[in-house]
């Protein structure tokens, strides 16, 4: 780990989003208490609507405390006083002095942090379990239930958006016997975009925006909702931007394993923006000029020969070890479900447009051309996302228990073989950590395919 | 009448229905398909409501992992093993692909890209606000266009009015044989062959009412009722024989093959009202606030339903009435609302037994332990 860590330090913003992850009780807290903002528990990036309206959006995860390792918590500190690239920098020019016991504690950070988020996962997953959902769920609704279940009561409302998979729908809606207080917004997406389905979410978003203004009482003016979307383009700008102009080339700012634990850490930030868009939005574009900073001055690595592998889905669990076993094993590991999935597409805001009906487009896009009403279409959004980012390789995480993404497999691997021609394998999935050694056994053997 | 001569009949009678020029549309067995216009369109609206078994199951996993709802596994075993028993699968012309549940989608997918059944969409909202029903409305219309397109003429409203009219009388005569007091295995066959076959099996319920009613069919006095909600029992499955061997009698089948199907009846006020016969289709989807795929009230009227027919039970019987929540192994909606559903009710003094299970026939020893169990408790 130490190469990544060595790297990661110079990338400030990436600290930063992972210290905001990770501090989010305090931050919700002062919130909640100090401030009287009301929070809303989001899953899947939907939380526009939440920051809209004035709302503190947030992944239910983050109420929790985590166990922050104590130098990130006296950097935090340290950053409210000198500033975060003050604070960067100098790590940096220490750990180029070669101070080791520094570059250790270095290390140490953003190993916890990885590590820290997976085992919060895992515990959450044991408390869904604990609490009545059927082991045969999938990782990422048994983690849900248990952040609901521990921490969901600390809410004022939970943003329940509908998509094509049964079981997530049937798990918002046990929401309110898991929590009686929250109020539960709803937002129905039509399965498919036919008649004037269009105008039906519409309607159906404004009424989740007038559930809103009773939650906060306040009026919610499309101004408002329009600059919440210039914001999120903003974020999805630059989100974009590393995906495809640097994920996908040949020179890397950093060593791929880092670039991959980055994106995971963007792909898991993404869902609430770390409960604060404006920061978000600044971290990820100082994060997309850092990156591109470094390329220009020929800092990072050739990776030109080291094939692309493109593993996905991961947005409802999958191994975090994958990205490093695929380095070890000469790869580099691509992350890009959002994308995939069409939850980058960005929404107008022309002052004449109306904010609803262009969310409605936006989330429209996502069910029909994303996600998919079927697997024969959400197959097609996995061949566009390999082609876009040139994959030499898929790996599929095959969710034990998800019936909507992980049922496509078998459909995907005969179009990837009949359009793409590139090798794909699927790994099941239950749990982080669970069957590693055999994980490392498959991507071995797949890896083998680009010797 | 047993499954094997049931099944057999009705592929003579589909072959007749094939001969007169009628065109098959096959769907996973959900309450919310409009088999009115199916009908309308001189379709015959077929529905997979067919137990499985360990080879059935088995032969699907080249689709689909073993982690999928056992129902659905089975419906494809039935499309690539073809036993003889279901030749009748080789009329169907076309397929409803649908989502009640993310596996039906899938299902229905498969069977159609795989097996060469051309697909028809009809997908259905989760919720039920005014423009969840105004979408439901456009399917409605969509389907109904491509219906007309395959026929080659338009769908008469008076056409579909008849079949609407045809399929709630149906569906009332079928109420008849849920109040029947006879043994829930006799019940469960009369509602599997009539569902199967549809309104022309109407003059045979008829008359087995009449049956009965002049020569009642007793039922032992020892056996513990039961109603079953959740997961269906359906055809080919042994569950209610376990049941009925553990000492229970299911009296209300609280499920899709059951009472969600003719629970589903327009009210004459409605036919009187000078609605549009979809505005009817609307209405009944609308109604149909006890099946399980719509959020996000369907546990609390889940609840209510059960609790009022409890209630009136215990009141008009002076005795318990046990309910076992089906759950066929990995299915969404039952299983993730089981936990809720069972605190609930045991909240309100009524004791559930949750029966998660799939078709293999290794586990039907643990399944009758559990239903002794449960029926024994109940003393």
């Amino acid at each position: 780990m130490s190469l990544i860590a060595d790297e990661i330090i110079q990338f400030s913003s990436v600290l930063r989003i992972a210290y905001n992850l990770l501090t989010g009780r305090n931050y919700l807290k002062r919130k909640k208490f100090r401030e009287k903002e009301k929070l809303v528990a989001v899953t899947l990036p939907f939380s526009d609507l939440a920051f809209a309206a004035g709302t503190i959006p947030v992944f239910p995860i983050r109420m929790h405390q985590f166990e922050i390792n104590k130098y990130l918590t006296y950097l935090g500190s340290a950053s409210s006083i000198f500033g975060w690239d003050t604070v960067s920098n100098f790590l940096g020019f220490v750990r180029n002095l070669g101070i080791e016991d520094v570059s250790k504690l270095v290390d140490g950070i953003i190993e916890d942090v990885i590590d820290v988020i997976n085992k919060k996962y895992n515990e959450m997953y044991d408390i869904g379990i604990e609490n009545g959902i059927s082991s045969d769920f999938c990782y990422g609704l048994k983690s849900l239930v248990g952040m609901h279940v521990s921490k969901g009561s600390n809410v004022d409302a939970c943003l329940n958006v509908t998509i094509r998979c049964s079981a997530y729908n049937k798990y918002l809606e046990s929401l309110k016997a898991i929590n009686q207080g929250p109020k539960q917004i709803w937002i129905d997406i039509p399965p498919r975009n036919i008649g004037n389905a269009i105008e039906l979410l519409t309607d159906n978003i404004t009424n989740a925006i007038k559930d809103f203004e009773n939650l906060t009482g306040n009026t919610i003016t499309d101004n408002q909702i329009r600059e919440h979307f210039k914001i999120g383009n903003q974020v999805k700008r630059s989100y974009k931007n590393i995906i495809y102009d640097i994920s996908a080339s040949d020179f890397y700012p950093c060593n791929p394993a880092t670039f991959s634990e980055i994106m995971a850490l963007l792909s898991i930030t993404y869902q609430d923006y770390n409960s604060n868009a404006t920061r978000y939005r600044d971290n990820i574009v100082s994060l997309e000029k850092e990156m591109r900073e470094r390329i220009r001055k020929g800092i990072g690595m050739d990776v030109s020969n080291m094939p692309r592998i493109f593993v996905t889905p991961m947005f409802g669990g999958w191994e975090p070890k994958s990205h490093e076993i695929i380095y070890e094993l000469g790869g580099r590991a691509l992350y890009a479900d959002w994308e995939l999935l069409q939850l980058l597409e960005e929404i107008p805001t022309s002052p004449n447009s109306n904010p609803a009906e262009n969310y409605a487009r936006f989330l429209m896009n996502a069910t029909e051309t994303g996600i998919g009403c079927d697997n024969d279409k959400l197959t097609e959004s996995y061949l566009r996302m390999a082609r876009d980012l040139n994959a030499d390789g898929m790996i599929f995480f095959q969710l034990f228990g998800c019936h909507s993404i992980s049922n496509c497999y078998s459909m995907l691997r005969e179009k990837i073989r009949r359009e793409l021609e590139i090798p794909t394998t699927a790994i099941t999935f239950n749990k982080i950590g669970e069957s590693i050694d055999q994980m490392k056994t498959r991507i071995g053997a797949f890896m083998e395919m680009f010797n | 009448m047993d499954d094997l001569s049931l099944l057999s009949d009705f592929s003579l009678f589909l072959k007749e229905k094939k001969l007169e020029g009628i065109k098959i549309v096959a769907y996973l067995a959900h309450d919310n398909i409009p088999e009115e216009l199916l009908d309308a369109a001189e379709f015959f609206p077929l529905r997979l409501m067919f137990g499985g078994n360990d080879d059935l199951m088995d032969a699907s996993h080249d689709f689909l992992p073993p982690s999928t709802c056992a129902f659905a596994q089975s419906c494809i075993g039935l499309f690539s093993t073809k036993p003889n028993e279901f030749s009748f699968l080789e009329l169907v012309d076309y397929f409803i692909v649908s989502n009640h549940c993310v596996s039906d989608v899938c299902v229905s997918e498969i069977i159609s890209k795989y097996f060469n059944i051309p697909r028809l969409n009809f997908y259905v909202p989760y919720t039920k606000n005014e423009s969840s029903l105004k979408y439901f409305k456009l399917e409605l219309l969509n389907l109904k266009s491509k219906l007309e397109d395959i026929r080659g003429r338009e769908i008469a409203n008076e056409e579909l009015l008849e079949s609407i009219k045809k399929y709630n009388n149906f569906k009332k005569i079928l109420l008849e044989i849920n109040e029947l007091e006879i043994l829930g295995s006799k019940k469960l066959n009369v509602i599997h062959e009539a569902m199967l076959y549809g309104p022309d099996f109407q003059p045979d319920l008829e008359k087995f009412i009449q049956n009965v009613k002049e020569k009642p069919l007793p039922i032992s006095e020892k056996s513990k009722d039961i109603l079953i909600t959740g997961c269906s029992i359906f055809i080919n499955d042994n569950m209610v024989d376990l049941i009925e061997e553990g000492g229970g009698n299911i009296i209300f089948f609280d499920t899709w093959i059951g009472n969600h199907y003719y629970s589903q009846i327009i009210d004459d006020n409605s036919f009187n009202s000078e609605k549009e016969p979809l505005d009817l289709l609307v209405l009944k989807f609308k109604n149909n606030v006890y099946g399980d795929h719509s959020v996000p009230n369907f546990l609390e009227y889940k609840v209510a339903q059960i609790e009022n027919y409890y209630q009136n039970y215990t009141k008009i019987k002076g005795k318990k009435l046990g309910v076992i929540n089906h759950i066929i192994k990995f299915c969404d909606h039952i299983s993730l609302m089981s936990s809720f559903l069972k605190d609930k009710l045991q909240e309100k003094g009524i004791q559930v037994l949750n029966l998660e299970r799939d078709y293999s026939r290794a586990n039907r020893g643990q399944l009758s332990t559990r239903i002794e169990a449960y029926l024994e408790m109940m003393k």
